[in-house]
């Protein structure tokens, strides 16, 4: 059982329980998720790249983030492994910089220390995480109340070999797969196997 | 900004409105030939659906809406033989055109009703049992607890509502609800929302579907007026787009900014975003401030003497013309009002660049700024009116009338002056912001439009003046004189020559001056009586859209143009701006 039982009675709580018990029960092929141990509206998935194609063999975790108006709204879900998919986000850190004004040295500190003075700005740094969000129209516009979980990993799922170019959240991929597909298989094959690694 | 609410109520004009073409105060009121009736400013009279003649406008109260509405729907249902709820799908659908909805039924029924989302037959089946399970919470309920649109997809009344919920308050996009499944489009209408949703979202609902009526049909509009909640429905193409709302608004129903007339809309819009755009402070600082070198911050002259010293933490001292330390000028380099190597740096040309930028930025912003402030004051001048005609309506008039022995009937000269006097310093705060559009190199349409706006102008000022002035002279009078009749004649007189001559004006100013060359550069005055200009205001009139596009004509051609990023009024052909060099 979850902590907090005495929650269960929202309409959110209640679908996600019918959600998880039909994914025990009926799992559909190649995926699988459960909610985190002490919160039903957070979940933890794993798709499984499909057979035959270079996303074989890759186990990917996602997580679900679903609110009280489940299923009247989506979740939030990102992919937690590195993936490169044209409408996947990157999920990496990454530097996001600042332009800091700063106090311009004095005059004979330039000439001195050689110092060469452009501006008054300083480059600043910080580590981001971009957030391997996904751009499917089911998760977005195009939602229902009817989709479950199982739904919703399905679709992700068909969308790995399957992308739409007309949405592409990583362009760089999306040139990839139109231009080069050998080398985007290459680039795919490489991220099925770091997920192998990766926690 | 120009809201009047409470400025003129309906009762105390509609005696005017009677008597006004009664020729009463002398004044010509010849509608026909009026390019523009300044009857838009007086409020019209409480039965708001007469067509005066003239008018192309109707003002829609909330339950002229819903009337209408239903009207729609109720024809709509009775000639295509179908429920009042479809009726309404279909009509919002085609944005409330019946004649659109009629045409493309008849066209194709199956198409449409495919588009629309109006199925004939349930697609799915309920199963014979008790009990069903609603396609959205997996749940059993018993049968009479399951609700469905036309399709038959079966879903609980909670789901129902909680469906419902979400998507009206995701916005107007409800209106166009359908079947929760992906895959059906049936279409979910009023009657289901008001049987299923929650009380507030029933009401939120309706609303939305009234607002519908006015926003998604091409020829209604809201009053901009903040908190009035009419609308106008309009002819297009029928001349001016300058309309009176009931809360005494007048505003142009083509752009919903103030009226604007003679000025057309696009022009109207880039004066408002000049006027409002960070550009002009930003030309401010670059034709009146340097960089100080050191910390680059802008820095205002505001002495004689070259010497600059930077304000804390910074304090670098340094010489204005050439920007070098002070520390190296002296008596050697010009003393402290001159600097050498300014002088030969300038000679060599090597601040020509910047320069010539701080002069046109300097030039540009004199000449913004010489419009602008005519503008504003006329603006001004004109709220000022407006409090003026609204005291003299409550107050003065009757007290003027019990000093002078007249009867109101006798005064209302009195208060056509006032409303003379703000219908043109409306025109004329326009006229400004004209002027400055009109390009530099067109001398004889320059010459002729300051000849036409002088005029205008100064007997405005006379106008304003005695009714201003002279008019507290007879308030504060003990009794009744003959000065007062004198008075009068010269307020009525005013009156009507100021009329004339902005007539004129407006006239000339929505030909787009291109009487200019018949009527010479300067000297000639446009009478309103000349059958020529007359019949080609008419003519200009009709044409509706092209006449306003002549006014457009120089912001469009390659003369000048206003950068989308600075407003700077670039008048080289070219793509770049030259102040901000965007493209």
């Amino acid at each position: 059982g979850f902590a907090g039982e005495n929650k269960m009675s929202t309409p959110a709580r209640k679908r996600l329980m019918r959600d998880f018990k039909r994914l025990q029960q009926d799992p559909p092929a190649g995926i699988s998720g459960a909610p985190q141990d002490n919160n039903i509206m957070l979940w933890n998935a794993v798709i499984f790249g499909p057979d035959d194609t270079p996303w074989d063999g890759g186990t990917f975790k996602l997580t679900l983030q679903f609110s009280e108006d489940y299923p009247n709204k989506p979740p939030s879900v990102r992919f937690v492994s590195r993936m490169f998919h044209p409408n996947i986000n990157r999920c990496y850190t990454s530097t996001k910089s600042y332009l800091l004004e700063v106090q311009a040295p004095p005059l004979d500190a330039i000439v001195n220390l050689g110092i060469f003075v452009v501006s008054k700005y300083a480059v600043a740094s910080e580590k981001v995480y971009a957030d391997g969000s996904i751009c499917l129209d089911i998760l977005q516009n195009q939602w229902s109340p009817i989709y479950d979980v199982a739904a919703i990993l399905t679709s992700i799922q068909s969308l790995l070999c399957d992308p739409n170019p007309n949405s592409p959240a990583n362009s760089e991929a999306a040139r990839m797969f139109s231009e080069n597909k050998r080398e985007y298989n290459r680039r795919v094959r490489e991220i099925v196997e770091q997920s192998w690694t990766a926690d | 900004m120009d809201s009047e609410d409470d400025m003129l109520d309906a009762n105390d004009v509609e005696s005017i409105d009677d008597d006004f073409y009664s020729g009463d105060t002398g004044i010509e009121s010849d509608d026909a030939d009026a390019n523009y009736d300044f009857d838009n400013d007086s409020d019209d009279s409480g039965d708001i659906m007469i067509h005066r003649p003239q008018q192309n406008y109707t003002i829609l109260k909330e339950e002229d809406i819903c009337e209408r509405q239903e009207e729609d729907i109720a024809s709509v249902s009775t000639v295509l033989s179908i429920s009042r709820v479809a009726a309404c799908i279909l009509l919002r659908h085609y944005n409330w055109s019946v004649s659109k909805v009629n045409d493309e039924w008849f066209a194709d029924e199956a198409r449409v009703r495919q588009a629309v989302g109006l199925l004939e037959k349930p697609v799915a089946e309920l199963p014979n049992t008790p009990e069903v399970i609603c396609g959205i919470c997996f749940e059993s309920c018993p049968r009479k607890g399951i609700e469905s649109a036309a399709c038959g997809h079966p879903f609980c009344q909670a789901c129902w509502a909680a469906y419902m919920n979400t998507s009206i308050g995701d916005g107007p996009g409800c209106l166009m609800l359908r079947c929760p499944d992906p895959s059906c489009g049936a279409a979910i209408g009023q009657d289901m929302i008001n049987k299923l949703a929650h009380h507030e979202d029933k009401e939120k609902y309706s609303r939305y579907l009234l607002r519908s009526y006015i926003e998604n049909n091409r020829k209604t509009k809201w009053c901009p007026a903040p908190g009035c909640d009419y609308a106008v429905d309009f002819v297009v193409g029928s001349g001016s787009y300058d309309v009176s709302c009931l809360c005494s608004h007048s505003f142009c129903w083509n752009c919903t900014e103030e009226a604007h007339r003679p000025v057309d809309c696009p022009t109207v819009a880039k004066w408002i975003l000049k006027n409002s755009a960070e550009s002009e402070n930003m030309n401010w600082i670059l034709a009146n401030s340097k960089p100080c070198p050191k910390c680059k911050r802008p820095i205002e002259k505001n002495q004689g003497c070259m010497h600059m010293t930077c304000t804390p933490p910074c304090k670098f001292e340094f010489c204005w013309l050439c920007l070098g330390a002070w520390g190296e000028h002296g008596e050697r380099t010009g003393g402290f009002y001159a600097c050498n190597r300014y002088e030969t740096a300038k000679q060599e040309g090597v601040y020509d660049e910047s320069e010539k930028r701080r002069e046109m930025a300097k030039n540009s912003l004199e000449r913004y700024t010489h419009y602008y402030e005519r503008w504003a004051t006329n603006q001004t001048s004109r709220q000022k009116a407006l409090a003026d005609l609204h005291q003299m309506q409550t107050l003065h008039l009757e007290k003027l009338s019990d000093r002078q022995r007249q009867p109101e009937s006798q005064l209302k000269f009195i208060i056509e002056a006032w409303l003379q006097i703000v219908e043109c310093r409306r025109v004329l705060k326009w006229t400004y912001a004209y002027g400055y559009y009109l390009p530099e190199n067109e001398h004889a349409k320059r010459q002729f439009f300051e000849y036409l706006q002088g005029e205008a102008e100064s007997g405005l000022e006379r106008l304003h003046q005695c009714a201003e002035k002279e008019l507290q002279i007879h308030l504060n009078a003990d009794g009744p004189s003959n000065e007062f009749n004198e008075f009068r004649t010269k307020l009525a007189g005013l009156t009507s020559v100021t009329r004339n001559y902005f007539e004129n004006l407006v006239r000339a100013l929505e030909n787009g001056l291109s009487d200019v060359d018949s009527c010479g550069a300067s000297g000639k005055t446009v009478n309103s009586k000349n059958a020529g200009g007359t019949s080609k205001g008419r003519g200009g009139r009709g044409k509706g859209s092209s006449s306003r596009s002549t006014g457009a004509s120089r912001s469009d051609d390659g003369d000048t143009w206003s950068c989308e990023h600075c407003t700077y009024a670039n008048s080289q052909s070219g793509t770049t701006c030259q102040m901000c060099f965007h493209l």
